[in-house]
């Protein structure tokens, strides 16, 4: 059996590793082990055991902060096109077989396994999507969902441009197309509906609500994703009252 | 509880060291304590709620989801010739939890996701508490695992739980009692009771492995 310890390994005897910032991401070992590692280290490291297990451990969590930073954003994004264009394939796929099945059923089946693929594949993406989320901006998860906050954070580009947008931006965004749509007709002289709301429609807050109180859920919920995305961009701790208010917000309008 | 004290109605901790995140220092004759804001720290609520655990110390302490270090601090001034092992897996919350372990010696910052404690098993010792505040749903699953790992038999655990988290939409009053049943499998529940008003469908959780 060997076992790897932050200051290096031990199997027939210990070897002192000669870098422990190496050894300490190394240390790992599928089961506790049968030993106290920091009764060795203290024979082995003397005195100053603690010490350098503090300074080792000081030193790799600098590093490794400056690069996740930027990378765990990174990969939400890619992860939110990922999942778009899944989402768009199993669409065309599912046409497809429509398509044929009004011809002839013999592929069917093959359809059938290939879609269930993709569809895993599509939970698999958003499971991922889900636990990058809360470590990246958990108030931002907690408010708009994980799915929600992440296309916001793609279709703004960081989560520091999302949290210095304005909330009437944040209401619309995703909702472009129409919004240019319903602009030009109203230059043109004609008449024209302005979207109260794109990407947080997918929201079940606003969803759920009757057509005519939706905007105001959306404005309200656009207000509370721009404080959430502030909080997670400044300090990125959880901030449990965000979301009761979110709530009362809604069930208010519910009921009005 | 050791070095802990009730100072106008707030708890506040013995402590050398200055501010860690806003909270004030009180002078009391010689001695300097930090406040401990409830609001600010499930802990400091508990222990404002009249429930109290008894440290000596010196403990060895594995405390899972740190954050910035909020009740981490605090912690430290308690175990204060203990060494705590503070894990958290997110790295923006950890830029601050550093600035607090470059001036405490008995503070190992970690990062690491505490869903997999094998990562860290040849870096933390055995020990002799576990404080877990993690808001995750496999969270009860969390705190088995490192117990398996790094508690000592007859070792003891505080956990504080947020029902929302486990099941968003059942009422939090099953959610607990559904954890409370979990953890006896494994656990000797000891003590458990709400934080309210301070933390708002939180309960905390005092047993022994
Ligand atoms: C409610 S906060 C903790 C507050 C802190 N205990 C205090 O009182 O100062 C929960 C923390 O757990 C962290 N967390 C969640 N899942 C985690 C995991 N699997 N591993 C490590 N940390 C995790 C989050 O990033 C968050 O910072």
């Amino acid at each position: 059996m060997r076992y790897n310890l932050w200051f290096g390994t031990v199997d027939d005897g210990i070897r002192i590793s000669e870098d422990f910032k190496k050894s300490f991401l190394l240390a790992s070992n599928e089961s506790p082990l049968p030993f106290s590692v920091s009764e060795l280290g203290l024979r082995v490291l003397g005195r100053d055991y603690y010490r350098i297990l503090r300074k080792t451990a000081i030193e790799v969590a600098e590093e490794r902060v400056r690069k996740e930073l930027g990378s765990d954003e990174m990969y939400v994004i890619a992860l939110v096109k990922a999942l778009e264009e899944v989402e768009e394939a199993i669409n065309m796929v599912r046409e497809k077989d429509e398509d044929i099945r009004l011809v002839k059923e013999d592929l069917a089946e093959h359809f059938e396994r290939a879609l269930a693929e993709m569809e895993r594949l599509r939970s698999q993406i958003e499971k991922e999507i889900d636990a990058v989320m809360q470590k990246i901006a958990p108030n931002l998860t907690e408010i708009a969902g994980a799915k929600i906050g992440a296309k916001l954070i793609e279709k703004f580009g960081s989560l520091k441009k999302l949290a210095f947008a304005p909330a009437s931006k944040i209401q619309i965004a995703g909702a472009e197309k129409s919004l240019y749509k319903a602009l030009s007709r109203m230059k043109r002289g004609k008449e024209a509906r302005v979207p109260k709301h794109g990407i947080i429609f997918l929201h079940s807050f606003v969803r759920s609500l009757p057509k005519k109180k939706r905007g105001k859920m959306a404005r309200f919920l656009a207000t509370k994703i721009s404080i959430a995305a502030k909080i997670d961009y400044f300090r990125g701790e959880l901030e449990e009252e965000l979301f009761s208010s979110l709530k009362k917000r809604y069930e208010e309008l519910r009921r009005a | 509880m050791r070095n802990v004290r009730i100072i106008n109605g707030t708890p506040a901790t013995k402590s050398r060291y200055g501010s860690h995140y806003g909270e004030r220092i009180f002078l009391l004759g010689s001695e300097r304590y930090r406040e401990w804001i409830p609001w600010r720290s499930k802990l400091s609520a508990m222990i404002l709620k009249g429930y109290e655990i008894e440290m000596k110390g010196e403990e060895k302490i594995l405390y899972l989801g740190a954050a910035s270090g909020t009740t981490l601090s605090h912690l430290a001034d308690i175990v204060d010739e203990g060494i705590i092992y503070a894990v958290e897996y997110s790295a923006k919350p950890f830029l601050k939890l550093l600035e607090l372990a470059r001036e405490r010696e008995n503070i190992i910052p970690l990062l690491f996701d505490a869903g997999k404690p094998w990562l860290y098993s040849g870096i933390v010792e055995k020990v002799d508490f576990i404080y877990q505040d993690i808001a995750q749903k496999n969270q009860i699953e969390i705190l088995r695992m490192n117990s398996e790992f790094f508690l000592k038999k007859g070792g003891e655990f505080l956990i504080m739980v947020k029902a929302k988290s486990i099941d968003s939409t059942a009422d939090s009053r099953g959610v607990f009692s559904r954890v409370l049943k979990d953890l006896s499998k494994d656990f000797r529940i000891l003590h458990h009771d709400t934080l309210e008003p301070y933390h708002r469908d939180h309960i905390f959780v005092h047993g022994k492995f």
